[in-house]
């Protein structure tokens, strides 16, 4: 039961189009992610949903009940802001207490809910400390308890971990869906990051120059991307441009590689030209050619070491591949040496577009 | 050379503070006429002022006009520079520029212009007419205070404040405004000193009936150097020193409380 329509939307500019017949459905309570570069189109969408901009065509809507025509202040949806939006001159507990003002409930009894709320995103204690007072990661779990102490139809957030460190970042991914599964809140969250659309979402919508390029689950979208720009934006992936030669022995032929066989799909026709996916961690890294896989001579060009695992990147002929092995293991490899990289079908994702 | 630019500080700020040293004393001076040093000590010429009403009446009319300059001015500024700093439309540079003239044409021009035109209205020598001037000089100069808060001003705090239920006009009581506040007081305190302390347009239009403190002061010092300008001048500078000194005064004992640390 879709909860969430957004149907056929266009939004342009003058001439330029910022958003190319946009259609999506979400269940109730579901965490969708918009991923996508910058000006993809995904910010404008939440927009066009927020009422901050308006749709050149096409309608949201919520429930059922279309949202077009009511001004943003009449939508009932929370939105958190990149740089949270908290009022410098009222406290945190008033900050999450305005919507609840803006509602006429009295303000004993709305200070009240917003002490609580602010106790379910952990700042129990914090209600009577101003903005600025608190540290980026508490703004952020005040604009939080601030966007859903009015109980939304929608939680939109806009790019919300943009701003913190690394640690932070990954303590408030936890901190949003475990907020988020409490509540049962439909949620659309914003970013550019992968690995953030990939840790949170149920499902993930990947946006490109204005469109919509796929909608998945987070692993599907890993390992079985539609497309080439899905396969190259989220994750490391080599990608090889070749040509189908056989459907039925599921063999295509590229440059400096020659036949090779990629894993069972009805995409393939005879003469198509595909791209063929080896996610880095699919393949591995000898010295010698290793029996029952197929191999191929790389000359290694530079180590990435991460720790617990290094990314060899490497030319087989002029094709650059890339190659994770795990930390342990790099020892047994230097630069500009050469060596033996390999996989098996299964590894061999093919994109028909 | 840090040495020798500490020493110039020190010489510029004994400049700048020497009309101040100078006036506070003579204010309480037994002298017939302004003298430096005083040869006596009193309050003689404080009470001078507070009972003549040749002196009081200048001082209302000036309180008056400053006070209805302010007002008007407000009424003209908010406006102007929520449309001039947030809207773009034909003609916007050219307002802009409108709105900043009466800072850059000499003071006497616009003495001169006021005194015919406003002859010609009928207005020339009354209260009305000495504020309709001063607001059109207060003007320009609460536009560039406001439109430099309002530029600085976070746009995404007014669509948080609609996403959360507040209309346009509740976003604007409970958000905009408080926010705005200081901006908006600083605003107001410069279009009311502006007209306090304005001098040429006053000699030239506010005749008898409407005339104001600075005029009167022009007029005494002119015919007999009455004692009484250092009164009020020592008194002006103690009020503008309330005013820089209070606010921080007050900041600081807030500040006493406990602070805590952002974790």
């Amino acid at each position: 039961m879709s909860y969430l329509d957004l149907k056929g939307i266009n939004k342009s500019y003058g001439q330029f189009v910022a958003l190319n017949d946009v259609n999506l459905s979400a269940a109730k309570g579901e965490f969708v992610t918009f991923l996508g570069p910058s000006g993809s189109g995904k910010t404008t969408t939440l927009m066009i949903i927020a009422g901050f901009e308006k749709a050149t065509t096409g309608s949201v809507e919520i429930d059922g009940r279309p949202l077009q025509g009511l001004a943003p202040h009449e939508r009932n949806i929370g939105i958190v802001f990149q740089n949270y939006g908290l009022f410098p001159h009222k406290t945190a507990a008033e900050n999450v207490y305005f919507p609840l003002q803006m509602r006429s409930v009295k303000r004993a009894a709305g200070l009240k809910r917003a002490e609580e709320m602010l106790e379910l995103v952990g700042l129990r204690d914090f209600g009577h400390r101003y903005p600025k007072e608190l540290s980026g990661g508490q703004q952020q779990r005040v604009a939080l308890a601030r966007a859903l102490v009015f109980e939304p139809s929608l939680l939109l957030l806009d790019e919300p971990l943009g701003a913190l460190d690394k640690n932070l970042r990954e303590q408030m991914q936890i901190e949003i869906k475990r907020i988020q599964r409490a509540l049962g809140v439909t949620t659309i969250f914003v970013t550019h990051d992968q690995t953030e659309a990939m840790s949170m979402s149920d499902r993930i919508v990947v946006f490109e120059g204005g469109r919509i390029n796929q909608v998945a689950a987070p692993l599907d979208l890993y390992h079985k991307p539609e497309t080439r720009f899905v396969a190259g934006f989220i994750g490391e992936s080599n990608l090889i441009e070749a040509v189908v030669t056989d459907p039925v022995a599921r063999t295509a032929s590229a440059a400096h590689l020659g036949e090779v066989e990629y894993a069972p799909t009805d995409k393939a026709k005879k003469g198509q030209g595909v791209t063929l996916m080896i996610r880095p961690e699919h393949m591995r890294l000898s010295r010698n050619p290793i029996e029952g896989r197929r191999n191929a001579q790389m000359k290694v060009e530079t180590i990435v070491n991460y720790g617990d695992n290094a990314l060899v990147i490497g030319k087989v002929g002029d094709l650059t591949m890339r190659v994770r092995v795990l930390g342990a293991d790099v020892v047994i490899i230097k630069e500009n040496q050469d060596c033996c990289i390999s996989w098996t079908p299964d590894a061999v994702y093919l994109i028909a577009k | 050379m840090t040495r020798f630019m500490k020493w110039l500080g020190v010489v510029v700020v004994i400049f700048i503070a020497a009309p101040l040293v100078i006036v506070v004393p003579m204010s309480f001076s037994t002298a017939r006429s302004l003298q430096f040093p005083p040869p006596g000590y009193g309050l003689g010429y404080y009470q001078a002022y507070f009972s003549d009403p040749s002196w009081l009446i200048p001082t209302w009319n000036s309180i008056i006009i400053a006070t209805a300059t302010t007002v008007l001015t407000m009424l003209l500024v908010v406006p102007a520079t929520f449309a001039l700093v947030r809207h773009q439309f034909r003609g916007r540079s050219i307002a802009d520029l409108m709105m900043l003239m009466p800072l850059a044409v000499p003071s006497i021009v616009m003495a001169v212009g006021y005194y015919s035109y406003f002859g010609a209205m009928g207005i020339v020598h009354t209260h009305i007419g000495v504020v309709l001037a001063h607001t059109a000089l207060a003007v320009p100069i609460a536009f560039l205070v406001l439109s430099a808060n309002l530029k600085g001003f976070d746009r995404t705090l007014e669509r948080a404040a609609m996403s959360l239920g507040a209309s346009p006009t509740k976003t604007f009581i409970h958000v905009t405004l408080p926010i705005l506040r200081p901006g908006l007081i600083i605003s107001a305190l410069f279009a009311f000193i502006h007209s306090f302390d304005e001098t040429v347009v006053s000699i030239f239009i506010s005749g008898r009936n409407a005339e104001t403190l600075p005029r009167k002061m022009f007029d005494s010092i002119r015919q007999e150097a009455d004692p009484v300008i250092a009164v009020i001048s020592t008194l002006l500078f103690a009020l503008v020193l309330l005013g820089l000194v209070g606010p921080r005064l007050v900041a600081a004992l807030r500040n006493r409380r406990p602070r805590v640390q952002a974790a």
